[in-house]
């Protein structure tokens, strides 16, 4: 039974699928027998209870695919080996469970028998969709700021430099040192740091924080005023075009700026998107460091650089680890060894680490308004690990995670407080003048 | 399109709640979103914040940087945040009646 004849937008999109030299996807296309052992594993399904949303069957919305237009058996009796066309009704379960019920968090995969990178078959699907101009508009809007900005809540250039200079003159009075600077746009420094755009938009406190203990550390380092955004939501949206344009401005500024480390600001999926795939994205080597804010804090406080002192604060804390830094990005005990020089009361949740639940804004849906029921819904699962360690301050090195864990502290009334690395071990820096 | 009650009064909004209309908003709508969001009485402080935010949204189109919001009422970056549980973004934006900015926010 040959396939319906397809617009030229879905055979751009099944390219994706053709059997080439991605063996990762191949093997994970072909292997998954949909045990179901993953659904367990799976927010989305835990909460809302339906099979469609349980990680193989969205493996499956791919694969049906990839056996309908490529494989011979899928081609001559696509029912009996459950091969599906590309239509319009496959279109429209693509982009509800690909982009509105999956976060990428990865939790599926260390719970699969046999280790299928779901989350990278929901990337492809998610690449799929993107060739055919069917990403949400509410992520793409975010994608579009940083593309035509350079950050991706387009705030103009002189707005973010009289932000840092207000943060600047608060350090200063603080520290009562005029050295205690937030450099702009110098050269040859150490660091070249990172933001979330939404530091310097509405959340500044963690760029004080950062300044302190590079104050403390003595560290050379700067911020550029144009290309500061360590984002990447073509990571979600599936535009590898877009990704490496995006990659490319934070290459591009730091060669420019004659940085020496490019040090990833707290941010899961920016720290995996710049770190691991930018390398990718951009096709070259990056003949510079590129690590996280996290491990270079380790770094500080193992050669004694900064002096802490984790009796400064008393309340009982836990971490929230992001996906993308633990699971994803093995900074499991690194995260640790920082928040335990910092506070001396912490309770882990269950589980944590490597099995952690996701916030349930990770994967764009956060910028997603279109699904922000199941968001808030998936949120409950991480708002009853929160409240089962009685912890009253949570500490996460994500700021995707900590808006999430905003909203969920007001809609399941936590009462806690959610704060950043850098913010803890700002608090516990131990100054000697 | 999402739609929100409250008070018996009925809103476009988009997922996340804020308006589809911006140009609806008025004072009597901000205490509405205020109320669904769990701020049942806005004072002075709460609308200084609201006002500039406006304000800004009608000059150019999009939210003030936190510090504008600071530095033009005179209010201290926690008090912000403790009279907007939900953040300048989520909370203070919403009720000021903007669209939700990009980001993660």
């Amino acid at each position: 039974m040959k396939p319906k004849t397809l617009n030229s937008k879905r055979e751009l999109a099944l390219e994706l699928l053709k059997p080439g030299d991605d063996s990762k996807l191949l093997t994970s296309l072909n292997s998954c027998v949909r045990c179901g052992l993953c659904a367990d594993s799976c927010m989305f399904y835990k909460a809302l209870k339906e099979a469609k949303f349980i990680p193989s069957a969205k493996v499956d919305l791919v694969s049906s695919l990839y056996r309908r237009y490529y494989t011979t058996t899928g081609k001559i009796a696509p029912k009996l080996f459950g091969a599906k066309e590309l239509d319009d009704k496959m279109e429209e379960s693509m982009i509800d469970l690909l982009f509105g019920a999956c976060t990428m968090c990865g939790r599926c995969v260390k719970h699969c028998s046999i280790g299928v990178d779901i989350p990278y078959v929901v990337r492809r699907g998610r690449e799929m969709l993107a060739v055919m101009n069917m990403v949400p508009q509410s992520l793409q809007s975010t994608v579009d700021a940083a593309i035509n900005t350079g950050n991706n809540m387009a705030i103009p250039e002189d707005e973010f430099v009289d932000t840092i200079k207000w943060m600047e003159e608060e350090l200063i009075d603080e520290m009562g040192d005029e050295n205690a600077r937030i450099p702009l746009n110098e050269f040859d420094k150490e660091v070249f740091y990172t933001l979330n755009p939404r530091e310097p938009k509405f959340f500044p406190l963690s760029i004080s924080a950062i300044a302190k203990v590079f104050y403390a550390a003595g560290e050379s380092w700067t911020l550029s005023s144009k290309f500061y955004d360590v984002t990447n939501y073509g990571f979600f949206n599936g535009n590898k075009v877009e990704a490496a344009q995006i990659a490319g401005y934070l290459y591009d500024e730091i060669k420019n700026l004659r940085g020496k480390r490019l040090i990833l600001g707290e941010c899961g999926h920016g720290s995996r998107a710049h770190r691991w795939e930018g390398p990718n994205y951009l096709k070259k080597s990056y003949d510079f460091d590129n690590i996280t804010v996290v491990e270079l804090i380790g770094e500080y406080i193992r050669s004694g650089r900064i002096k802490l002192d984790k009796s400064l604060v008393n309340e009982k804390h836990t971490i929230h680890d992001p996906c993308n830094l633990v699971r994803n990005g093995g900074l499991m005990k690194e995260v640790r060894f920082v928040v335990e020089s910092s506070v001396s009361d912490i309770t882990e949740m269950t589980p944590y680490g490597e099995d952690n639940f996701c916030c349930g804004g990770g994967g764009g849906a956060l910028a997603m308004s279109e699904y922000n029921d199941r968001r808030l819904k998936i949120g409950e699962i991480k708002a009853n690990q929160i409240k089962a360690t009685g912890a009253k301050i949570v500490i996460t090195p994500c700021h995707n995670c900590v808006d999430q864990l905003l909203q969920i502290n007001h809609t399941y009334k936590l009462g806690v407080t959610i704060k950043t690395i850098a913010e803890v071990v700002a608090d516990a820096l131990v100054i000697s003048k | 399109m999402a739609k929100l009650e409250i008070d018996g009064r009925v809103f476009d909004v988009d997922g996340d709640g804020f308006l589809s209309e911006p140009g609806i908003w008025n004072s009597e709508v901000a205490a509405l979103i205020a109320k669904a969001d769990g701020i049942e009485t806005l004072n002075d402080k709460h609308w200084s914040v609201i006002k500039i935010i406006r304000d800004n949204f009608e000059a150019n189109g999009n939210a003030p940087m936190i510090r504008k919001i600071c530095q033009e009422t005179g209010l201290k970056l926690r008090e912000i945040y403790e009279l907007f549980p939900l953040g300048p973004a989520r909370g203070a934006c919403k009720i000021a009646g903007l669209p939700k900015p990009d980001g993660c926010v």
